[in-house]
Parts: C-alpha cells; sequence; structure tokens
C-alpha cells in the first residue's frame, strides 16, 4: 500500500515538473505550491496508513492467541490442579474481670465455655477445596487449637456437595459429610467470618458452640421471583446437642427460609430451623451433669442487610438475630426432666468508613426450672436468666485482614458480673472464597 | 431407635413447603429468555439485542461498584431462573458470582451458551505480570471494565446474538435484524464520536481508580496517575503528595471519578492544583431503555468536552 502512494506521488511530481517547463516563472510558483500543498497531503495520508498498518499488525497476533486459547495453554503442569488452600490466622488477647465464668441453668458442654484469659492463639483454620469433577465439589477444614496445653487438630468441615453438573434437577443440592449444617445464620459460617470475636450465648448454650455432626443435607432453591429454600438432613447424632449414637442415626433436621430485596439498597432473609434426635450420655462441662433422652431445638433467624450508598463496602448497616427454643425429655443424670428453654441474640453491625465498623450485641436466654435433687448444681440457674451484652469495634485493612477489640458484660450466675475486654486480629492467608449471604 | 416428631411443630414446615412450591410453580410461565445481567451494560445490551423476546435483569445499579456486592438472596433467585448469565467477567464479579452459579441451572454454567464473559471475547488490557496481595486487588485476568470502548460493545452485540440463535432458535430472524439495527446506530454514533474525541490526543487526566482505562485508550486521553496508591486501596496522604507534584510538572485537564468513588481524594487535589474534578457515572441506569448505551457515550463525551474539548 506504502508503495503505490508514493509512486503515485512520484509521477503526479514528474508530471507538474514537465508542465511547469513551458509555464512563465508566476505560474512555477504557483505550480510549485500546489505541489507542495499536495506532498503534504500524501505525506500524512501515507503517516496515517502506516499507523493503521502498525495497529493491524499489532492487534492480529492478540486475536489469533484468543481464536485457538487450546494450543497456547496446553502445557498442564503437575500442580494445575491443585485445589485452593488457605489458612486464617486468629489471635486474642484477653482480660476478664472475674476468675471463673460458667453459664447457670443449662448442662452447657465444652466449647460453650469463654476463651482463656491472657495472651493466646484462637482457632487455626486450614483449609483445602477444590471441585472432584464435573459433579462434585470437596472440602475440608481443620481448626487447629490448643486444649488442656496441647495442640490439638478438630475436623470442622469435610463434605462433598453436588454441583449443578451432577444430573440433580436444577435447584438440587446434596451434602455430605461433616459440615456446619443450615440451622440459623451462624451456624452454617466460620467463625473467623463472625462480627464479634465470640459467639452469642444461645450457640454456646444450645449448640456448644456449633452443630457439625457427621450427616447428610439436601435442599432445594424453588424458582420462585423471590429467594426460597426447603431442605432437610440426617445426622449420625455424635455432636452437640445431641450426643452418644447407639445406632449411627440419631438425628434429623428441615428448615425453610425465604428472602429478597427491598428497593435498590436493602435486603433481608428470614428462616425456620429445626433438629431433632436422641441423646445418649451428653456431658456437660460443670458437676459431672449428663443427659439422656430427646432433645428438639426449633431456630428462627432473621438477617437484614441495608447499604445507603449502594456500596456495601463503603458503608453497610447490618441486623441479624436469632431464636433458640428447646424442649428436652428425659433424664438429667437419673432424675426424669421434660422442659423447655429458650434463648435469643439481636445484633446490629454499622459499617461507617470502608474500614471501620462498630456493633452491639445482646444475649438472653430463659432457663428452664430445676428438679430439687438437682439443686445447687450447674442446673439451678436460682431464678437467674443468664445475659450478656457485647460491643466491638473493628478495622479492616483489606478482605484478608482484621483487627477488632470487644468488651462483654456478662451476667451468666446470679450476682456474679463478668467485664471482659477482647482484642482479636483475623487474618487470613491464600485463596479465600467469598462468603455467602 | 425412636424418634419423637413433634406434629404441631413440623405442621409450619410443611405449610411453608407447600405454599413456596404452589408459588413457585406459578412463577414458571414465562417464555421469555431470562438474561441476568451482572451490570446495568450487559442488561442494556441485552434488550437492545434481544428486544421483547428476552426479560433482562442487572444484579447491581449505576451506583453500585460491582467489584463489591453481596451473594444476596434476591440475586440466587434471579440467577436460579436464568437463561444467559452475562457479565463483565476478568474476576470484576469474583466475590459473588461463584457462590450464585453454585445454585443456578446447568444451562448457565462455565462452558455453556448461558455464559457469557465480556472479557473472554475482546482484548484485555492491564495483565499485571506480579500478583501479591501486598500490591492491592489486582486482577490478575486483566482490566475487567471492557464496555468502556465502542469496538467492545459491538463484539458483544455480536456474542450476544450468536448465543441468543442458540438459546432461542425460533427467534433467529428477530434477532438479526435487531443486531443489525443496532450495528448501524452504534457505527454512526461512533463516526460522531470520533470527531469529538479527536482534539483530546495525548491530554493529560488523572484518574481514581483504574476504571477509565479502555475508554482513555480510545479517546486518546493520557493517564498520568491514580489517586488510589494501589487497586481496591484507599488512597494515602503521602501518595497524594507525591501524586501532586508530578501534576504540577504536567498539564493535566481533568480529574476523573466514578460517582461512586470517593469524593475526597479528587477534591483534595483540584483544591491544591485548580484542575477540575469529572464525575462520570460508570455505566447506564439499571433500567435502561434501548439506546440508553448511545446515550450514555453522549453523555460522557458531553460531560468531559465541556472540561477538557475547550481548552
Amino acid at each position: 500500500m506504502n508503495l503505490k502512494v508514493l509512486s503515485g506521488v512520484a509521477a503526479s511530481v514528474l508530471l507538474t515538473s514537465s508542465f511547469a517547463l513551458a509555464a512563465n516563472s508566476s505560474d512555477l510558483e504557483k505550480v510549485l505550491k500546489e505541489v507542495r500543498a499536495m506532498k503534504q497531503t500524501y505525506e500524512q495520508r501515507i503517516q496515517s496508513l502506516e499507523k493503521q498498518i502498525n495497529l493491524l499488525s499489532q492487534a492480529k497476533p492478540q486475536e489469533a492467541k484468543r481464536s485457538a486459547p487450546a494450543s497456547s495453554n496446553s502445557k498442564v503442569k503437575g500442580n494445575a490442579f491443585n485445589p485452593s488452600v488457605s489458612a486464617v490466622l486468629n489471635g486474642t488477647a484477653t482480660s476478664f474481670s472475674r476468675a471463673a465464668s460458667e453459664i447457670s441453668g443449662f448442662g452447657v458442654g465444652e466449647e460453650g465455655e469463654r476463651g482463656s484469659e491472657g495472651l493466646s492463639l484462637g482457632e487455626t483454620e486450614l483449609n483445602f477445596s477444590s471441585n472432584i469433577d464435573d459433579k462434585f465439589y470437596g472440602s475440608m477444614t481443620a481448626a487447629i487449637v490448643r486444649e488442656d496445653g496441647e495442640d490439638k487438630v478438630e475436623l470442622e468441615e469435610a463434605y462433598l456437595e453436588t454441583l449443578p453438573g451432577s444430573g440433580l434437577p436444577d435447584g438440587f443440592q446434596i451434602k455430605a459429610g461433616r459440615a456446619f449444617w443450615t440451622l440459623g445464620y451462624l451456624n452454617e459460617h466460620h467463625a473467623h467470618a463472625d462480627d464479634f470475636a465470640d459467639r452469642p450465648l444461645t450457640h454456646r448454650i444450645f449448640l456448644n458452640k456449633s452443630f457439625n455432626d457427621d450427616g447428610a443435607e439436601a435442599s432445594y432453591i424453588l424458582p420462585t421471583d423471590f429467594y426460597s429454600e426447603i431442605g432437610g438432613g440426617v445426622f449420625r447424632g455424635d455432636d452437640f446437642p445431641f450426643g452418644g449414637t447407639v445406632s449411627g442415626l440419631g438425628g434429623y433436621s428441615a428448615f425453610a427460609r425465604v428472602g429478597n430485596d427491598i428497593g435498590d439498597n436493602q435486603s433481608w432473609r428470614i428462616g425456620a430451623y429445626t433438629t431433632q434426635g436422641d441423646v445418649k450420655a451428653r456431658a456437660s462441662n460443670e458437676d459431672g451433669i449428663s443427659f439422656n433422652g430427646e432433645s428438639d431445638l426449633y431456630v428462627f433467624d432473621l438477617r437484614y442487610t441495608w447499604a445507603p450508598t449502594g456500596n456495601a463496602s463503603e458503608k453497610e448497616v447490618i441486623v441479624q438475630a436469632e431464636y433458640f427454643h428447646r424442649e428436652e425429655d428425659g433424664f438429667y443424670n437419673t432424675v426424669s426432666f421434660d422442659d423447655d428453654s429458650a434463648g435469643w441474640y439481636a445484633q446490629a453491625v454499622y459499617k461507617f468508613a470502608p474500614a471501620w465498623r462498630i456493633g452491639a450485641r445482646y444475649s438472653d436466654t430463659s432457663a428452664p426450672g430445676v428438679p430439687t435433687s438437682l439443686a445447687g448444681t450447674a442446673l439451678d440457674s436460682a431464678g437467674h436468666d443468664p445475659s450478656a451484652i457485647a460491643v466491638m469495634v473493628d478495622w479492616t485493612n483489606s478482605e484478608f485482614g482484621r483487627v477488632r477489640l470487644q468488651y462483654n458484660h456478662e451476667e451468666l450466675t446470679n450476682d456474679r458480673k463478668d467485664n471482659q475486654a477482647i482484642l482479636q486480629y483475623v487474618m487470613s492467608i491464600g485463596a479465600h472464597g467469598a462468603h455467602p449471604y | 431407635m425412636h424418634t419423637h416428631i413433634n406434629l404441631s411443630r413440623c405442621k409450619f414446615i410443611a405449610i411453608t413447603a407447600t405454599i413456596l412450591i404452589l408459588s413457585s410453580m406459578h412463577a414458571r410461565a414465562s417464555d421469555a429468555v431470562n438474561v441476568f445481567a451482572c451490570e446495568p451494560e450487559w442488561a442494556a445490551l441485552a434488550s437492545e439485542i434481544g428486544g421483547e423476546r428476552v426479560k433482562t435483569f442487572s444484579a447491581t445499579h449505576a451506583a453500585q461498584d460491582p467489584h463489591h456486592i453481596r451473594a444476596r438472596p434476591s440475586l440466587l433467585s434471579k440467577v436460579r431462573r436464568a437463561d444467559l448469565v452475562f457479565c463483565s467477567g476478568a474476576g470484576l464479579e469474583v466475590g459473588w458470582l461463584p457462590i450464585l452459579l453454585e445454585r443456578a441451572p446447568r444451562g448457565v454454567q462455565p462452558g455453556t451458551a448461558g455464559y457469557l464473559m465480556a472479557a473472554d471475547h475482546v482484548a484485555v488490557i492491564e495483565k499485571p505480570v506480579v500478583v501479591d496481595r501486598s500490591l492491592g486487588d489486582l486482577h490478575p485476568e486483566g482490566n475487567p471494565h471492557v464496555h468502556l470502548k465502542p469496538e467492545n460493545i459491538l463484539i458483544l452485540a455480536r456474542k450476544l446474538k450468536e448465543r441468543l440463535l442458540i438459546l432461542d432458535p425460533p427467534g433467529s430472524d428477530y434477532y438479526e435484524n435487531k443486531l443489525k439495527n443496532f450495528t448501524i446506530s452504534w457505527s454512526s454514533a461512533t463516526e460522531k464520536w470520533q470527531k469529538i474525541i479527536k482534539p483530546w490526543k495525548n491530554k493529560s487526566v488523572v484518574v481514581h481508580h483504574k476504571f477509565w482505562s479502555y475508554f482513555l485508550g480510545w479517546s486518546g486521553l493520557r493517564e498520568v496517575g491514580t489517586l488510589e496508591s494501589k487497586p481496591g486501596i484507599s488512597p494515602s496522604v503521602k501518595h497524594l503528595e507525591a501524586l501532586t507534584q508530578k501534576v504540577r510538572k504536567t498539564n493535566v485537564v481533568a480529574i476523573l471519578r466514578t460517582t461512586y468513588d470517593h469524593d475526597g481524594p479528587a477534591e483534595w487535589l483540584s483544591s491544591r492544583t485548580n484542575i477540575p474534578v469529572v464525575v462520570l457515572p460508570a455505566t447506564v441506569d439499571r433500567n435502561a431503555k434501548p439506546g440508553a448505551l448511545v446515550a450514555y457515550f453522549d453523555q460522557l463525551l458531553s460531560l468531559l468536552e465541556t472540561k477538557v474539548g475547550r481548552l
């Protein structure tokens, strides 16, 4: 293309110059002027054409690469199929005003206790997860914790989940193994994603922090205009609120929940859940209290989020509440027991600047009446209903690092007030999947 | 083993389930191709090409940063019924789209005709050589804001038509026709825009975030710095001071930010250097009418022309 234009320019210059021989000088000047103008236009055209050629030759290889991705990416390295790996680092510095802390009126499990005082490492979580093949996804989370002066590994989760390509109907999913099962808002989440340094009283009392028995759960998202999901599961019956299974099939669950948006920037979800089953020798932490019988739990939860700017990363208000109701029918130690207990918490967290949040939480419970022969034990609430207040402020440097200061005021036993200060960091290394709503 | 079932309490679950199932049967009636767009621009393009044969929904609105939204329950229900998921891709929606896709139909999973990521079909710029989290929130896949270059819109319009032909074969003539009309109006609009941006060549601007890179590349404007010291990390005073020094040595004509970027840093720099701040909408409105994409570029150029073009 270049050559053509150049030869064109040359030819026209020759023609005009031979013609100019016959003309007088003023004509000559005029012609020369014209030629110069012509030369300039052609030069400009050549320049722009050259530029286009350059652009095209630069663009070509890119397009070629796109059309043949298989050949350019064909080198598969040995580690190309490695799973996502992540570790969550969690440390606390705490100060308590009371030496001891017991929750009276309930047979509380070991994990329901407050953390240890002073400097300590919380749960260090290690997670591996990946798609197994076209039909299954797998995930494993182990927590390394210090218990009785020894580092122990607790298997928090090890489950597989069906993928949309599994052949099940759209919206249907099965999860099997050990997992934080669907039971209210917090239970499904790992503690590192919590808005407070500790779990509310409801989870400490009724779930021994969390329910992650061995089992399987099926759920179905209905094809409705708003969000609606139903599901249920069967469990081994070993984990609190169950325990000491004999048959290996001691518990089951069911749930239903709905949610939607209000306008552009508000969102909500409510749910109802139940988990019921047999309990064999569920030990609690104090006074050798042990329960045998049936334990049914009903949970209701609510979550509401409002991002006043539309951007949750800038400003956001989250309100969350859960209500627990437990019916127990059986024996505490050898004493017959048939009573209900309940508890709830409500919390609000306000992100007022991209890196800063403040929050407050109130937990309250109503303890069951105590059989006379168990009076004076940990089951005897002496008419007191344990309650707790927590306030916190946290600073989030990035999605992966957070530092939190929390103050707790707990009245867990009659006339005993415990004031706690907790400084905590939660940091994650490596792949970190997004958190669900 | 005997398991105790409390009938009265199980009843409410059964009733809830029945209501939900009944209402879901009711909701299944629509025949239109359901397009779940992650950003309003793709919803707008889908309604240009799909017309009455598609029903579009945008997961985000123009004042929202699509990189940081929550995987809300309402989005789960929308993606659950989608026939086509149309997003920017290149990691822009990495914080929420994977969660939604986990429960989405087979037909919109990666690799299917119902999964259309814009960045997979155009030349992506600014792919980082080194990726480390200490460098900020980098997209290893490159800059995802591909809608800000007019050529890309046409490429995606063609891609989208191909997908709609697969998903809804009876509408093939309709889609072909819509694409033809859109191509004509887009091309004539592009010619008009080329004239407006011609004098902008090599004029310098400062941007808040590397959001505008495709637009700058197309319009000939030159970026001399970003207000963010690292992508996704709030500007520090130290960085802003250094930027001010740099800006004073260069003839910068404008400071650009989107409506949802913080106004602080841009105003700070402006007050020190007297360079005007231009606030540009990141995309079209959520419920955009046909013609909205042309109107959007018109708007961008006219907002800039008052500040840049006359200098």
